[in-house]
């Protein structure tokens, strides 16, 4: 991916890299089809649907796969989709628009969580904080960057809070590219509200801590939902405490204690420098789970396990558990079952927060389960109380 | 009913951002009143500058704004450079052939950062002026004060320049006619590389300024081409004022867009507006030769 | 119709030209990433040579190619999922919207004179403006918005492969060049280009300098109009990032560096780039990233500087050498 999506391909692909080289060394290939080893092909799905079009096209014809996975943008994977139905190709997406599912795609599975449910979790979580500390959210802000991502994020949200009787005083929408939010953060300032829940895309999360940190503003809670923009790496690094007690949903629980999610993490850190957040996460889970389908279809048709019928019955037959699986070790609930549209039965997502640990700012899991060690800090330290 | 505190909040950022703006797109109109340039990759310096000012401030661990002392003058060398290599050979060339070399410098610029630094967002995590000026219901942002003043600060200097040194003379005398400067002792090529030199190194104050409170990343500067060229062809050539007058135009209409349609809608109503000024005022707000 | 003898020689080389491309497909077996590689730069081909009409005769930097392709094409789109009408009718209406808009925002630029750079970033900036409206809620909104599964075939011009509706573009670049080639031999095109040399004189002359810039602009925006749907129908999907500042760049970027005026440049310049394009983005995009559209800067920077005539004086110096006549 380049142009303004590239920070997510970049992961995606260090990931997948990664994943590729434990399967056919650690785990040498495909057992149940001899051994067999997973050959990596990168495309990069450029900006545009013509681009991943190309792309898909480029890499059928050429390499034959039998599974494709990508391309995280909703437009462009409508695009490849064309393709790899028409071939008959499963395409594991990484894209989290709800209506990716929708589109009647017979050779389509998604294991991530998708955009409404990232939107959902977030405001699941600030309401059982408050109820904890008995507190009362009289009124909420939802702040969306209007990509169709943004959007299915932030309605879910929006709908979350409504159904628990959470007044939302504005829903305000902006452009990913904005230099400048000093007229958004005014307007909240004008409304005052409890709550903040924030979608921003990337970079303006930053943009957007750093504004709020200057105005003073300090509302009981500011709550980010989708992978990215406060509390990963990069974000940290870039806006330092002005990103500390936010929180982002993730498709990923990088600390979860099970043995193969703590030893992905440690090869990765040790590989790139940095912890894997949601674009790499997605790529760990969603290429186990494509490990997890090629052994199933070569025990369930030893003589003809990549006809792509076949494979799609092995994705269907797959109930993955801690127990029973690396993919499922790798998933925030820890299960993972197609249902019939290809998504995950079993989907959710978890919360992170930026919290400072031993003098340095890290994101941390706080939600459903907290890791070990670390508690959820709810309310903001720096909020004055009701007024 | 809109709050009148928050109309009042958002037309002074407006203006503080509309000074910032103006200082960006003085060094466009500068070059395109001078020599007839017409450079689309200009915002993209910015970009680049905004990644120079964030490498200085992580590595000494200051302010970004301090770092124009270290920024300006080599982006004023980075100009000169760039002038000899790419702009002089298109002086005179037909307006889209000079687009097209822009347009590719552009995406020169775009995709090295790419390569180099990736696309996450770039920021100092620790600004000295991140607070706020609280009267009342009105709260302004010091750091937008400071880039404001300072913006307002460089074009008065730069307008006294122009108006009272040699060098402006030369510059004034050139972009009225370029066939009689070189007549009158002048140097036009010297005259066209200095000025280049300056609106680059003035692209790279705006970003250090501007890294006090935002982010860079790769695509940045697209934010600011067009942006910039809005307000040049809106001052026309009225010289340093029209830059400045219409650059708090544009501030005040984005505050306006964002106030009352919405965040998203903001740059709409600029271009719209834009639309409209250059029909029925087609020299511009601010006169045009 | 007479035709003078030049111009029938056009006519041919349109033809020979199509025929010749059509047959493409056969020579390399139907292979569909090189199927959807021709399609892709032929559909950029069609809107190239329609931006000659504007750019090269009429000499104006027009930077709103994608608002004219994509609204177009979204009209044509949206007639057939909600009113179940035929492409071959919508692309029709497409092209007729495409074409009110042009007649709406040409009518009051040229006539207060708008041209050279201003010209050019009132088209920039129409971009903007038609993407932000089309994204508010009461238009697109943000929405993916594709075309069902179900309408495929002849009377929907959607096709699960490449060849059918690549002989369709190709069939839209021959009736463009032929377009083209009319105009220019028309009093329309020797108006257009007396406008390019000197605007002054020539309205001195009598010419309605606004009429002819209009028609030109209205044409082109109907072309673009036209075609819009086979774009669409190309990847199935549109939403209101379809109207793109980038890729409207990019068409007048290929319209230069092909030479203004020039059927053949134009043709042969979005062809070229289009293809190398997407060889540097295939070969190296996921190596270094942005790699491709590096390399992709220096070639405009070098094409700027050393040939700024265009590829155009590369066919002339190329017909030359064959002794083989052509439009041009």
């Amino acid at each position: 991916m380049t142009g303004s999506h590239a920070v997510f391909g970049q992961e995606a692909k260090d990931a997948a890299e990664l994943v590729v080289d434990i399967i056919n060394n650690e785990l040498g290939g495909i057992k149940s089809l001899c051994g067999a080893k997973i050959q990596l092909v990168v495309q990069d799905s450029g900006e545009t649907p013509d681009d991943a079009r190309l792309a898909a096209e480029r890499l059928i014809s050429t390499e034959h796969p039998v599974i494709v996975i990508g391309a995280y943008i909703s437009r462009n994977t409508a695009a490849v989709a064309e393709v790899t139905e028409r071939e008959k190709v499963i395409l594991v997406m990484d894209g989290l628009v709800d209506d990716l599912t929708k589109q009647g795609w017979q050779y389509v599975f998604r294991a991530a969580p998708k955009a409404s449910a990232h939107g959902a979790t977030a405001a699941k979580f600030v309401i059982e904080m408050a109820q904890q500390k008995g507190l009362t959210i009289n009124s909420a802000v939802i702040l969306n960057e209007d990509s169709i991502f943004g959007t299915y994020v932030g309605d879910g949200a929006k709908m979350e809070l409504l159904r628990n009787g959470i007044h939302v005083a504005a829903h305000i929408t902006y452009p990913y590219d904005i230099t400048d939010f000093s007229s958004i953060i005014n307007q909240i300032k004008s409304i005052n509200p409890d709550i903040i829940i924030s979608v921003p895309y990337f970079n303006d999360g930053v943009l957007f801590a750093k504004a709020v940190q200057q105005a003073g503003l300090h509302p009981m809670f500011i709550a980010g939902a989708g992978g990215c923009g406060y509390t990963d790496p990069d974000s940290i690094q870039a806006a330092g405490d002005a990103v500390l007690y936010y929180t982002n949903t993730y498709s990923y629980n990088f600390a979860r204690p099970t043995q193969w999610n703590q030893k992905i993490v440690n090869e990765f850190k040790q590989r790139y420098g940095k912890i894997p957040t949601e674009a790499g996460g997605i790529i760990f889970y969603s290429m186990f789970t494509i490990y997890a389908a090629l052994e199933k279809a070569g025990e369930m048709f030893p003589n003809d396990p990549l006809n792509p019928d076949n494979l799609k019955q092995a994705f269907l037959a797959l109930d993955l558990t801690d127990d029973n699986s690396i993919a499922a070790q790798l998933y925030p609930s820890g299960h993972i079952k197609f249902g019939p549209d290809g998504d995950n039965l079993y989907a959710e997502a978890t919360v992170a927060q930026v919290q400072e640990i031993n003098g340095t700012l890290k994101p941390v899991i706080v939600w459903p389960d907290a890791e070990p060690g670390v508690q959820p800090i709810f309310p903001r330290p720096d909020w004055q109380g009701a007024d | 009913m809109i709050d009148p505190a928050l109309i009042t909040n958002n037309l002074i950022d407006g203006v503080l951002m509309g000074l910032l703006y103006s200082l960006v797109a003085l060094g466009l109109s500068l070059v395109f009143g001078l020599m007839d340039i017409i450079n689309f990759a200009h915002g993209d310096f910015v970009m680049i500058a905004a990644y120079t000012t964030w490498v200085i401030a992580m590595m000494l661990y200051v302010d970004p704004s301090v770092t124009a002392i270290i920024t300006v003058p080599l982006f004023f060398v980075i100009g000169l450079a760039i002038y000899k290599i790419i702009i002089e050979p298109i002086l005179g060339a037909e307006p889209l052939i000079q687009i097209a070399v822009t347009v590719g410098l552009g995406y020169v610029l775009q995709n090295l950062a790419l390569a180099y630094f990736r696309a996450g967002p770039r920021s100092f995590p620790a600004p000295w002026f991140n607070y706020s000026i609280q009267i009342g219901p009105i709260g302004i942002a010091v750091s937008k004060l400071i880039a404001a003043a300072v913006s307002l600060a460089s074009l008065f200097i730069i307008n006294y320049m122009l108006v009272n040194t040699k060098f402006g003379l030369a510059v004034r005398a050139t972009s009225a006619n370029r066939e009689v400067a070189p007549l009158m002792g002048i140097n036009v090529r010297k005259v066209f590389a200095i000025t280049f030199g300056l609106g680059i190194a003035l692209t790279a104050l705006g970003a250090a300024l501007y890294m006090m409170w935002g982010q860079t990343n790769p695509y940045l500067g697209q934010s600011f081409s067009l942006l910039s060229w809005v307000i040049v062809a809106m001052g026309g050539l009225g010289g340093v004022m029209g830059v400045l007058y219409s650059g708090l135009i544009v501030g005040v209409l984005e505050a306006l867009g964002s106030t009352f349609v919405s965040p998203s809608a903001r740059l709409a109503v600029v271009y719209l507006a834009f639309f409209f000024i250059l029909w029925f005022r087609p020299r511009g707000l601010f006169g045009r030769r | 119709m007479e035709f003078s003898k030049a111009v029938r020689k056009d006519i041919l080389a349109v033809i020979a030209l199509v025929l010749a491309m059509a047959a493409i497909p056969f020579a390399i077996g139907f292979e569909r990433y090189y199927l959807l590689i021709l399609s892709t730069a032929t559909v950029f081909a069609i809107y190239v040579v329609a931006w000659n009409i504007i750019g090269g005769y009429a000499g104006q930097l027009d930077l709103a190619a994608f608002v004219y392709s994509s609204l177009g094409g979204i009209v044509a789109a949206r007639l057939m999922v909600y009113y179940g009408i035929t492409p071959w009718i919508g692309m029709f209406a497409g092209a007729g919207v495409a074409a009110a808009l042009a007649a709406i925002i040409g009518y009051p630029t040229f006539r207060f004179g708008i041209k050279e750079v201003w010209y050019a970033l009132l088209t920039a900036s129409l971009v903007v403006i038609v993407r932000e409206i089309m994204h508010m809620p009461e238009f697109l909104g943000s929405l993916d918005y594709r075309l069902p599964w179900k309408y495929m075939g002849w009377y929907w011009l959607r096709f699960p492969t490449y060849e059918q509706l690549y002989w369709v573009l190709v069939a839209v670049l021959g009736a463009t060049m032929l377009i083209n080639v009319w105009i220019s031999n028309s009093k329309i095109g020797y108006y257009l280009k007396a406008i390019r040399e000197d605007e002054l004189a020539a309205e001195a002359l009598g010419v309605d300098v606004r009429k002819y810039k209009l028609i030109a602009l209205v044409t082109y925006a109907a072309i673009l109009g036209f075609a819009g749907y086979l774009h669409i129908s190309l990847n199935g999907v549109y939403t209101y990032k379809n109207f793109d500042s980038a890729q409207s760049i990019a068409v007048a970027i290929m319209g230069i560096i092909g030479g203004l005026g020039s059927i053949a440049g134009a043709f042969t310049s979005a062809i070229t780039l289009k293809i190398v394009g997407e060889y540097l983005r295939s070969s190296f995009g996921a190596v270094i990233p942005g790699l491709h559209l590096l390399i992709y800067g220096i070639l405009l920077i070098v094409v700027g500087i050393f040939k700024p005539e265009g590829l155009a004086s590369v066919i002339e110096w190329f017909k030359k050498k064959v002794g083989w006549g052509g439009e041009g």
